[in-house]
């Protein structure tokens, strides 16, 4: 295949150019948590890291290996994590974030993944 | 100018541009004052032109392989010649046996026509390259059986470059009676391939892959008219019977004048394509991670496959969407799967999906290949940064 092959909506370009909240959280261990899902070697592995204070998502952070809705999702979410409890899980529907993002019916796995990560790092107890 | 049109254009392996000089003869055929007339029309004189200019065409084909003019069957392309050749042949000598060889990294114009006989109940053997993704008398005489009708090998490997040992498999075959067939499409024009040295009884070739038009190529027969396949298309009894269908003289006229000039040319062209690809290499083997796929030494001189540890193939491709090149990876499938090539060399799956064939020709230059170079660094670096690092992290529970 080649590059002209691959189509992808203004909200993935601009997330992959760019990616917003990715990187680390810098917090002490009793306020940081992480959490990951995939595997490099299948294609998808999505990372997140937090900095929570009282049940509250102060800070979120991704890092990220697979396609470009894979980095859009991950970047989008970790985004939209600020400010939320860390008990609210809700609002990540991987199929709403499909179209959102306008990902083809076969990226939904790669976006279970997304969501498998965030839902790993808020499962996550602090670090110490 | 369009995006497509901006793109480093580093992908001649899967087709080339038509040269000016191609273009100019076939345009002398198109016209009301050209060439244009039916070449089976010989009740009239511009019929007549028209036949002797597709003979003159034949003979050009026939000169660069060293073969006989009547030889060179016309037809589509490379899948095409391909079908008819291990099809026909197949079909034609079903009585003798019905085994056929060949190699898991063909190309899918074989490996599908394989599996289509295989349907139809001829047993087929598919040999794993040796080391460096070379297929030699090695891979192939210990599969070869009484019943072997033929064996079908690729000069050069599409993805990878690498050139097989087609001569001393030829020889091989040549010995045990068994027809042999060389896919040469993406050799032509790369090196010299002449019949009588590779020991072919067929061969196939392509017209765009040396700056020729798409849709034509040829299918070498040796022997022909005398030595028979069971043609594929009827009607109208073209080509020996072989291969009906109005002869397209513009087409056959650029293939010619295409095969003309890289016979002409490979030599020194070969030369500089390989600088030019080993300066694409030092440009990029330097981020470390970087594997080069086939072996290196045996190989053409414009085709570079890479694989990237930690890199994703879709995102890679895209992030280097101003360059044209070729990735082995089926990325718009759910599986995402592999290039069948890299897998049968032992490529691990992530390797696999990371490759990517940057395919050098006649119209790069230097600065493309520098500024493709830069492009590279630049988006690899950037992809393995926004990867997963080696903190402790909770895996999900999945």
């Amino acid at each position: 295949m080649n590059a002209d092959q691959l189509d992808y909506s203004a909200e993935v370009r601009q997330r992959f150019e760019r990616a917003p909240g990715h990187g680390r959280v810098l917090a002490a261990p009793s306020e940081r948590r992480t959490g990951a899902a995939g595997n490099i070697a299948r294609g998808t592995r999505v990372e997140f890291e937090a900095r929570v204070r009282q049940g509250r998502i102060l800070e979120c952070r991704f890092r990220a290996y697979g396609c470009p809705h894979v980095i859009a999702a991950a970047s989008w979410v970790a985004e939209h994590a600020e400010g939320r409890r860390t008990t609210e899980l809700d609002w990540i529907d991987p199929r709403a974030l499909a179209r959102r993002l306008e990902a083809p019916a076969h990226k939904l796995g790669s976006l279970l993944v997304v969501e498998d990560a965030y839902r790993a790092c808020m499962g996550a107890g602090p670090e110490a | 100018m369009n995006q497509t049109a901006k793109a480093i254009y580093l992908d001649y392996a899967a087709t080339t541009p038509v040269d000016p000089r191609v273009i100019e003869r076939m345009v002398g055929c198109l016209g009301p004052d050209g060439c244009f007339a039916n070449p089976a029309s010989s009740s009239h004189a511009p019929g007549r032109e028209a036949r002797n200019r597709v003979e003159a065409a034949r003979r050009e084909v026939a000169s660069m392989l060293g073969a006989l003019p009547p030889e060179i069957i016309w037809t589509s392309g490379a899948t095409e010649s391909n079908n008819l050749a291990i099809k026909g042949a197949a079909r034609f000598h079903a009585d003798r046996g019905r085994h056929i060889v060949t190699s898991r990294t063909e190309h899918k114009a074989v490996l599908d026509t394989c599996r289509q006989l295989e349907k139809e109940g001829w047993q087929v053997s598919y040999v794993t390259p040796g080391p460096g993704g070379v297929v030699g008398v090695a891979e192939i005489e210990p599969v070869l059986r009484p019943d072997t009708v033929l064996v079908s090998v690729m000069f050069v490997n599409n993805e990878i470059g690498t050139i097989n040992d087609v001569a001393a498999i030829g020889s091989l075959c040549r010995e045990r009676g068994v027809l042999f067939h060389v896919d040469a499409a993406q050799a032509a024009g790369k090196l010299p391939v002449r019949v009588d040295e590779v020991q072919a009884d067929l061969l196939s070739l392509s017209g765009h892959k040396v700056y020729g038009p798409k849709g034509i190529g040829a299918l070498y027969l040796r022997g022909c008219p005398k030595s028979r396949l069971e043609p594929q298309i009827h009607g109208g009894g073209h080509e020996w019977g072989l291969r009906s269908g109005t002869l397209a003289t513009h087409q056959i006229v650029g293939m010619a004048e295409a095969c003309r000039i890289a016979a002409a040319e490979h030599a020194r062209e070969a030369e500089r394509l390989a600088g030019l690809r080993r300066r694409l290499w030092d440009g990029i083997a330097g981020l470390g991670g970087v594997h080069l796929n086939g072996d290196p030494e045996r190989r053409v001189a414009g085709i570079l496959n890479v694989c990237f540890e930690g890199v994703e193939g879709e995102s890679l491709l895209f992030a280097l969407r101003e360059l044209a090149v070729s990735s082995g990876s089926a990325c718009t499938s759910a599986s995402r799967e592999a290039s069948y090539v890299l897998r049968a060399l032992g490529r691990d799956d992530q390797l696999a999906q990371s490759s990517l064939r940057f395919s050098v020709g006649r119209f790069t230059t230097a600065e493309d290949v520098d500024r493709a170079a830069a492009i590279v660094r630049t988006q690899v670096q950037r992809l393995r940064a926004l990867g997963p690092g080696s903190c402790e992290t909770k895996e999900a529970a999945i």
